[in-house]
């Protein structure tokens, strides 16, 4: 049995939820025999994998869901090994070359051209050229994205790039201009609880209406995260009661602990506690800029309006740097140790007016 | 060509190695065996001495590290009468009292000894591993213990030219090819230790190894696992390899070639020694200045002034083959004494008062500073009376411009215990932050000094009050993706799980999926079917 979210996931196009027009617009590029790169922008959870994927169907048929994965070994102008997982059918490839950190611009240009260089064995009735989804493309190093740019027009023949990105302002425009966007936005809530809804039904379950909106609530709308929480919640207690508890994300759980923790203590002792705290985040995988932006979203709940404004300017700074840096964690020290500053200075001066 | 064949068969057979000096003094260049320094050192040190005192090559250099060890023990016990020319030569040690390294160690490497001595029937090919850092003595003392156990001492040493050994092979028509090295130095391994020289009354060989090929470490085809194992199996005689420390993990043939599985494996006894110690070098500086005052040595050198002794120490840093040559160069008559600075640091010296050290000005070495070091004085600066830094950031700079990043990371993971307020820190941090990000711009080379330089500056004058006490020196911490899922976890998501990104892994399934994995474990079975359908 495989996941909700998996198990209930459209598999064609006029089987979406949402977006329904947009979705009739996709049947018609592909009616066409050619259709340009794509770049599905949305954020999180708002189906845009899904709708490559159906894409894909649309275009090839079912032969596109036979998908087997592979590790792929690349090797980089430095001579190390950098493997990376895909995925693939017949017909399309799909990578995260962000994965592979700083190396992702060999395995950028490795992979298109060993994918576009071999034309479509089976002619008839397909298309010419295969696809490679590329995962995250935002993520990706500005210099991969320049390499990029570059073989797509090269192997425009044989291979089509479809990105699927969280937000098109970390793509340079290069890459934009040569992309068709198609902007996935995230379900309205109406949306998402009607989904919910029906996947219990499928199952077999009830789901109380009032559970169904604190799902999608906590889930800010995101429908992955909301099919997730409402399967862990199901596996928690089985049948739903109105008031059961939700589970949650670890990691933000754990930020929120971080972020009171700051507040309680401004010294360096404490900063290194915290500092222990982000390590453990990043090893778990957590992206520092999710991270960043939580601690921020926290700390400026928590501290006065006098200095939301500053706390928020400093966010900015150090944000930039840390998108240049590449030691993530001396950035979000550098934050976490100048809101202790103006926290604790905020905080004495309120001392001293009481007297 | 066949000339050439010859030089090369006698090397590696040590047999001919006193006939074909002649043929050595032609000039061909290939010669890879050193046989043992009683046979071939001294004739080579008698043509040397003929010629010119022009480099003694590198095996003279070292025998030179261990003449002082061995003068600053022995001291009075002089046994040159003679007016030598390689002046290195006549101040090698002898006996293991002569030698400068520490009791303990020579210990360590006499018990090897004694053990290839003890399983020498049985298990001949023993392998033995000496690492330290240059000039400490290592391949002193195992000449001087080979001598004492009677082993004569073969030693590989890389060809000139491939082309001679491609030649006597049976490969055809004499063309190179990549593998010829690696051909020529295991046919080494294998045969060196098996005969024995016509010549020599010996008959216990100890093969050394302290000039590894180069393909050996530029080339991951070349097995060198595979070759220890042929040796282990097939080899006669103990061997050593000896290779100096080095700083970067990249030059460093002992992390390289010798890993912690391959030496377990074929039981590689590692002994590393350390640099020689201050005292140490002074005693054996003393003894050796006794030696030139000898009176055939008398008219030659004359006795540096102390202040000159001891600032060859200090400048030496535990090499005593550099102390050897700088001693010999200060000692010389008709050279002036050679000017010194003094450092500004400040020694305790035995219960007298403290004494300013000096180094040789021009000469010697440059002073090398270690990280934990220099971190200290990052962490802790120091200032002189008129406010000034003791220790100016541009020479800490200097000193780590090769690794900036890495020297930055030791800053970022241990400044932190040093600081007392909160608002000290902002300004380190900001410019560590400011480090980083300098650092990462590879296009130009000089912003990663400035980097550097940015990083050490505000480290250090930051902080208003610096905490004092003992603190440890952590290294940067790394950062290690845990693997992501268990494999109930994979299996729950199938191939989902190879198209799924870390980052989206972590933040949005982990949780999620770990307690839904947790919660039903007996339905595994039916899940793998069915993921098998899909």
């Amino acid at each position: 049995m495989s996941l909700w979210v998996d198990k209930y996931r459209p598999r064609e196009l006029t089987k979406l939820d949402f977006h329904k027009e947009q979705a009739e617009n996709l049947r018609n590029l592909c009616k066409q025999s050619d259709f340009p790169h794509l770049m599905f922008y949305g954020p999180s959870g708002a189906g845009k994998k899904t709708r490559i994927m159906c894409l894909l169907r649309e275009m090839y048929g079912a032969g596109v869901e036979r998908l087997r994965s592979e590790t792929m070994t690349f090797t980089t102008p430095s001579n190390r090994k950098v493997e990376v997982m895909t995925v693939s059918s017949n017909y399309h490839l799909e990578v995260n070359p962000s994965d592979a950190g700083m190396y992702d611009r060999t395995v950028v240009i490795d992979l298109i051209k060993q994918v576009a260089q071999t034309h479509q064995i089976e002619i008839n009735g397909q298309r010419e050229f295969k696809v490679i989804v590329i995962s995250e493309g935002d993520e990706l190093t500005k210099d991969a994205q320049h390499a990029l740019r570059r073989t797509m027009e090269k192997y425009v023949a044989t291979c089509r790039i479809i990105m699927s990105v969280n937000s098109t302002s970390r793509i340079i425009p290069a890459i934009r201009s040569r992309c068709l966007g198609i902007r996935v936005a995230a379900p309205s809530e109406a949306e998402m609880t009607a989904i919910l809804q029906s996947t219990c039904k499928r199952e077999g379950l009830v789901l109380p209406v009032e559970l169904a909106k604190r799902v999608v609530d906590k889930s800010e709308r995101n429908l992955r995260r909301a099919l997730l929480m409402l399967e862990a919640a199901k596996v928690a207690k089985s049948p739903f009661t109105a008031q059961q508890e939700i589970p949650d994300l670890d990691w933000q759980v754990f930020l929120r602990e971080t972020a009171s923790q700051i507040i309680s203590e401004q010294t360096p002792a404490k900063l290194e506690k915290i500092r222990d705290r982000l390590y453990e985040l990043l090893t778990q995988g957590v992206p520092p800029n999710l991270i960043f932006r939580g601690l921020v979203e926290h700390l400026v709940n928590n501290c006065d309006m006098s200095i939301k404004a500053k706390t928020l300017e400093l966010a900015t700074e150090y944000e930039h740097r840390m998108q240049n840096g590449a030691k993530h964690i001396f950035h979000l020290e550098a934050f976490v140790a100048q809101f202790m500053s103006i926290y604790k200075k905020f905080t004495s001066e309120l001392l001293m007016d009481e007297f | 060509m066949s000339a050439r064949k010859k030089t090369w068969i006698t090397s590696a057979f040590s047999e001919f190695n006193l006939t074909p000096t002649t043929v050595d003094s032609e000039g061909a260049p290939a010669k890879r065996t050193r046989s043992a320094p009683s046979a071939a050192t001294k004739t080579r040190s008698k043509q040397n001495g003929n010629s010119t005192l022009t480099l003694p090559t590198a095996s003279v250099d070292l025998t030179a590290d261990k003449d002082d060890d061995k003068e600053e023990s022995e001291g009075c016990r002089q046994p040159p009468p003679t007016l030598r020319a390689n002046w290195m030569d006549s101040f090698s040690p002898t006996s293991s009292e002569e030698l400068a390294v520490h009791s303990k160690k020579i210990g360590e490497l006499r018990d090897w000894l004694r053990h290839c001595e003890a399983v020498r029937r049985k298990a001949p090919a023993q392998m033995c591993l000496l690492t330290g850092p240059t000039g400490a003595g290592k391949t002193a003392t195992l000449r001087v213990l080979a001598k004492e156990f009677g082993y004569q001492l073969q030693e590989w040493i890389n060809p000139v030219d491939c082309e001679v050994v491609n030649a006597l092979g049976d490969q055809r028509n004499g063309e190179s090819y990549t593998g010829s090295h690696l051909e020529a130095f295991r046919s080494f391994l294998l045969r060196a230790s098996r005969y024995k020289s016509l010549l020599d009354a010996q008959n216990k060989r100890l093969l050394l190894v302290e000039d590894f090929p180069n393909i050996l470490l530029s080339d991951s085809e070349a097995n060198f696992d595979e070759l220890l194992e042929q040796y282990s199996e097939s080899g006669k005689s103990p061997l050593v390899f000896i290779v100096a420390d080095a700083k970067s993990r990249g030059l460093n043939i002992s992390y390289k070639l010798f890993p912690e599985q391959v030496k377990a494996k074929h039981r590689i006894e590692h002994i590393s020694f350390n640099s020689i110690a201050a005292t140490i070098m002074q005693k054996s500086m003393k003894t050796f200045c006794a030696i030139m005052q000898q009176k055939e040595n008398k008219a030659l050198y004359k006795v540096p002034p102390s202040t000159v002794v001891d600032s060859i120490v200090v400048g030496a840093q535990g090499d005593i083959r550099n102390a050897l040559i700088n001693l010999h160069l200060s000692s010389m008559k008709g050279v002036p004494n050679m000017p010194t600075k003094e450092l500004n640091v400040s020694v305790a010296s035995k219960g007298r008062k403290r004494k300013t050290q000096s180094t040789l000005k021009s000469i010697g070495r440059d002073e090398s500073i270690t990280v934990m070091h220099a971190l200290g004085r990052v962490m802790n600066p120091k200032f002189t009376e008129n406010k000034r830094l003791q220790h100016s950031p541009e020479v800490l700079t200097e000193a780590f411009r090769t690794e900036p990043r890495n020297f930055v990371n030791f800053i970022h993971a241990n400044y932190l215990p040093h600081f007392r307020e909160i608002e000290d820190v902002v300004p380190a941090i900001h410019d560590l932050g400011l480090a980083d990000c300098m650092l990462n711009e590879y296009r130009e080379d000089a912003l990663s000094l400035m980097g550097l330089n940015i990083a050490i500056r505000g480290s250090m004058l930051a902080n208003s009050a610096p905490v004092s006490g003992w603190m440890p020196i952590r290294g940067p911490k790394r950062i290690n993706w845990q693997p992501l899922a268990t494999l109930a976890e994979q299996k729950l998501l199938g191939t989902r799980y190879a198209g799924t990104s870390k980052g989206i892994y972590a933040t949005e399934y982990k949780s999620f999926v770990k307690c839904i994995a947790a919660k039903r474990p007996e339905e595994m079975p039916t899940e793998i079917e069915l993921s098998i359908e899909d």
